[in-house]
């Protein structure tokens, strides 16, 4: 594999986690352009713990994970009542707040012969746990790509559990959920301390792959396409939102001629979904087919 | 007077001037939400579509000042008519279809129809930064050079006489929504849509002018704005839909009326963070009112002055 396949695979990998967030979220009837911030968080906590505390890599995506989901809760609990169109705005309004509270903070330790720790729009550099422990490309794809199967297999599995089939149904109509004696906020806000997890996961992968992260690359467009992703992949299966990235990153990367034309395609193809397949290229009609050919066989 | 009462006056009257041109952004954005029930997060795209149009014309052929400002307001219009096309067409309210839809189709259309129009967003904003690549544009200004002073107070009288228009305008269109016939019948349409349709009203077709008419507003005000900056960013699309949103949403959104005074109430509560807290703290202070008010659901009262 060339470095070049190999550096576009990671970065698929690391998007995918945003968009498995997005998918978890659009399972339970929330759009949430907000997932962003998460993933900021995510790359910050794991950067404070492997380049500032010295915690090895494992330690410090954990601590990023853990912080993702206490504070994905903790903003879902106020917003998760409120209506969708209210939620996805709120969503928006948070991950700003958030972008610019990063912008703002400077916490740098002296490491001997240098400053290292966030240092407001310029920044947070030399996160270098992967280089300083020789760690390759190809090892680190690896690594990417086991955390990502490990999340799509517990989503999987997940959704066969009754909590799953109760999150889908909330989806499609919460009155009927609530009629069944489901505590629907509360499911709201555990999918969403979920999902701010996943996301934290992916932007901790992030800050060790780049070595260098700034709160500029936390943006509104990367909760948009997060959600993108999920929408363009389907949410028939957790497997279906990876197909929204590869279709991005992978297809569109791939002609470089159509670099400059990347969001205006894949903006269109969003919104062209949203109208004709408003579940997503894998939903569940589609797969409920394919079972049902499977058995005919 | 002292140190702290001249910047307090100076911070009110900044802060009321910014307020009338954000009340002038958040009219257009009301006004397709209250009509539609559905919100259009390309509103700002839309703008900054016509906007870098209308520039890529100017460059081109050099057009006078106000057909360029008609080019834009074209240019915003059919962008606006895609968006509607692709995000809202077929996507209207409850009663506006043939019979009543559950409540969880009503919602999940209503998401939908408002993530096609971010995704429009981003593919809006592509479109102009690749017709005029570089970050920073020049607009044609018609910015004053000077500016009024009373004693240590200055006044900006050019973005003043805009704030009054951008009122004026919120004001003669809440009273075209009041007296008016076609106007009576946008409201018909979005007050009782079910029975407006009985009647033998289009809704649909009502709803749409509603939303070209919001589109055209937008264009408007963002050309007003864009003659004084003399200078536009990619940005600026997402500058107008958050300070619109904001300014629509401070006090309920329900009505023109609160529109207006949400916009002042914003620009009172900018220029104060700027003043006491400095520039970063203004924008915080902008997601974070949002965000509570989302949260909090309720409009903050301050309900007489609505139309």
């Amino acid at each position: 594999m060339s470095t070049y396949a190999i550096g576009l695979s990671t970065d698929m990998a690391i998007m995918s986690f945003l968009a498995l967030a997005a998918y978890l979220l659009l399972l339970v009837g929330r759009v949430s352009f907000g997932l962003q911030a998460f993933f900021g968080f995510g790359a910050y906590a794991a950067g404070i713990g492997s380049a500032m505390l010295n915690w090895p890599l494992p330690v410090a995506v954990a601590f990023a994970v853990g912080l993702g989901a206490l504070v994905s809760a903790a903003v879902a609990w106020p917003t998760m009542g409120l209506s969708g169109l209210r939620y996805a705005i709120a969503s928006l309004a948070f991950a700003e707040m958030a972008r610019i509270a990063l912008s703002q903070w400077v916490w740098q330790v002296n490491l001997g012969d240098r400053l290292v720790g966030p240092n407001g729009v310029d920044g947070f550099r030399d996160i270098r746990w992967v280089l300083t422990n020789d760690i390759t490309d190809a090892q680190y794809l690896f690594i990417c790509l086991t955390a990502l199967a490990v999340c799509v297999a517990a989503i999987w599995y997940l959704e066969r559990r009754r909590i799953g089939v109760v999150m889908r149904a909330m989806g499609f109509d919460e009155t009927l959920a609530q009629h069944m004696g489901l505590n629907t906020h509360h499911i709201r806000v555990m999918t969403a301390a979920t999902a701010g997890a996943i996301a934290a996961l992916g932007g901790a992968l992030y800050a060790h792959r780049t070595t260098y992260i700034e709160p500029a690359v936390f943006e509104p467009m990367l909760g948009v396409h997060s959600v993108g992703y999920a929408l363009i992949g389907g949410l028939g299966a957790p497997f279906a939102p990876l197909l929204g990235v590869i279709l991005d990153l992978g297809l569109l990367n791939a002609f470089h001629d159509l670099a400059q034309w990347r969001m205006v395609i894949f903006g269109g193809l969003v919104a062209i979904f949203l109208r004709l397949k408003p579940r997503g290229l894998v939903d569940e009609t589609l797969l409920a087919a394919m079972r049902i050919r499977g058995a005919q066989r | 007077m002292s140190t702290w009462l001249i910047n307090a006056t100076q911070a009110t009257i900044d802060g009321l001037i910014d307020g009338g041109i954000y009340a002038w952004i958040g009219l257009g954005l009301s006004l397709s939400f209250v009509t539609l029930r559905r919100l259009n997060l390309a509103y700002g795209a839309t703008a900054l579509f016509g906007i870098y149009g209308g520039l890529w014309l100017h460059q081109k052929w050099d057009l006078p000042l106000p057909v360029l400002v008609v080019v834009i307001v074209v240019i915003t219009l059919v962008a606006t008519a895609y968006v509607e096309l692709l995000c809202f067409r077929g996507r209207t309210t409850v009663s506006a279809q043939s019979g009543p839809r559950p409540a969880g189709e009503i919602q999940n259309a209503e998401i939908v129809a408002m993530a096609a129009s971010f995704a429009i967003w981003m593919q809006l904003e592509q479109v102009a930064v690749n017709l005029l690549p570089r970050h920073l544009q020049a607009f044609p200004s018609i910015a004053a050079t000077s500016e009024w002073a009373i004693g240590e107070i200055y006044i900006r009288y050019d973005r003043g006489l805009l704030a009054v228009m951008g009122l004026l305008c919120c004001w003669l269109t809440a009273k075209w929504l009041t007296h008016s016939r076609t106007g009576l019948r946008f409201r018909a349409a979005t007050d009782h849509s079910l029975a407006a349709r009985l009647s033998g009203l289009r809704v649909d077709r009502v709803q749409r002018h509603a939303f070209y008419l919001a589109g055209g507003l937008s264009a408007v005000a963002a050309c007003s704005v864009l003659l004084l900056d003399g200078q536009v960013t990619p940005m600026f699309g997402m500058w107008m839909l958050f300070k619109g949103l904001v300014a629509a949403w401070l006090l309920g959104g329900h009505s023109l009326g609160s529109v207006m005074g949400g916009g002042l109430l914003l620009g009172l509560i900018e220029s104060y963070a700027q003043w006491l807290l400095g520039a970063q703290a203004r924008e915080f202070v902008l997601y974070a009112l949002l965000f509570v008010l989302l949260v909090r659901q309720a409009p903050v009262g301050w309900k007489g002055l609505t139309a």
